[in-house]
């Protein structure tokens, strides 16, 4: 199946933004990686099993393309997250508290609670998404929830 | 509430700006954007060659347009280039065989060693389009192009999808670390350890 570029940019867009720019924390990055993502997607040609299969493959690319520009030499330094969460209107204080705790996570954490937390997936899921083990994937979500919970405190529950 | 609830409730702020937009037709125009991010490649020669155009930077400002002899999959094309050395950005028009125009264009910021800023000069746009690039290809093929060179490593990758190769022309030399569907590494004295780059 090869769905149509069109459908896949109106459904997972906000989605690929969002995981890419918990990767480079920066908007005009994640913007950009959003749409390189997309880019690469018209321009493979790949056929994929399923819906699944697509929406791995773009996250997958996307936190590679996010990797890139954050290892990149050349990266260009924009606005600050700071000065981006200021633009940013969150439901409650402590929504933007758990953002902001979220953010200062080393990166491997970060994007690990992120693909458990936000997109859903299993522990196996993210593995194969990341290319690493699952009992890799287990220490980094059980290393980023203690960060969590030890800056977030009764705003952040134990859980597995 | 549980974490999965406040986690989503925490990021649903997050969105792509009002004026993105992905018009389908501008995909094949665009199929060929380019953007400088050679940094994982040779660092030891960004430096030297950061301490070698600071002069030239100074001394010349603003839009330069030239012709110049550009390789596209291992084919050699005349292409018009554009730079803007105030910008640090450039784009590069040329004519396919098929009489397709194309345009790659990119840019980018070069940081020294002392975090200071600068926009890339020509002379490193000239450099940057001259390395060895990775296509992956619509049959699913994976290649190497450099110059006259289109070197197929669909088959050279590892179990970790991690392959190493080395391309040569001229006085030119590259050892690259290619990881599939991410990032690759250039260098000229040694393969990039894939743990270096992403």
């Amino acid at each position: 199946m090869r769905p149509s570029l069109q459908e896949l940019v109106d459904k997972y867009r906000n989605n690929l933004y969002a995981v890419a720019f918990n990767v480079c924390k920066n908007a005009e990055d994640a913007e950009d990686v959003v749409q390189d993502t997309f880019i690469q997607y018209y321009s493979t040609g790949k056929q994929f099993e399923t819906e699944q299969h697509v929406r791995a493959w773009l996250i997958r690319v996307a936190i590679n393309k996010a990797k890139n520009i954050n290892s990149s030499f050349w990266r260009k330094n924009k606005v600050s997250l700071e000065e981006y969460m200021e633009t940013l209107i969150f439901e409650t204080k402590e929504s933007a508290e758990l953002f902001e705790t979220v953010m200062k996570l080393p990166e491997k954490y970060r994007i690990a609670i992120h693909l458990f937390y936000y997109e859903d997936y299993t522990t196996s899921e993210i593995a194969d998404i990341l290319k690493i083990s699952v009992s890799n994937v287990k220490v980094r979500l059980s290393r980023g929830r203690s960060l969590l919970k030890e800056t977030l405190k009764e705003e952040w529950e134990y859980d597995e | 509430m549980t974490n999965k609830e406040r986690y989503k409730q925490a990021f649903s702020v997050l969105h792509t700006s009002d004026d993105f937009s992905l018009e389908v037709e501008k995909m094949a125009i665009m199929s060929r954007k380019n953007r400088i991010k050679t940094a994982v490649a040779a660092i030891i020669g960004f430096f030297a060659l950061t301490l070698c155009t600071g002069g030239a930077y100074a001394a010349n400002v603003g839009g330069i347009q030239r012709t110049i002899q550009l390789w596209v999959n291992g084919d050699q094309t005349t292409a018009t280039l554009d730079v803007d050395e105030t910008q640090g950005s450039y784009s590069v028009s040329y004519t396919t065989a098929s009489g397709e125009e194309k345009v790659i264009s990119g840019g980018g910021i070069s940081v020294d060693m002392f975090g200071n800023e600068r926009p890339v000069s020509e002379e490193e746009i000239m450099d940057h389009l001259d390395m060895p690039e990775v296509t992956y290809n619509e049959d699913g093929t994976v290649y190497v192009y450099y110059r006259e060179q289109a070197i197929d490593i669909t088959d050279s990758f590892d179990d970790n999808g991690i392959c190493y190769t080395h391309v040569k022309s001229g006085d030119k030399e590259f050892f690259m670390t290619i990881k599939y569907n991410g990032g690759y590494g250039i260098d000229t004295v040694k393969y990039p350890n894939p743990k270096n780059f992403n």
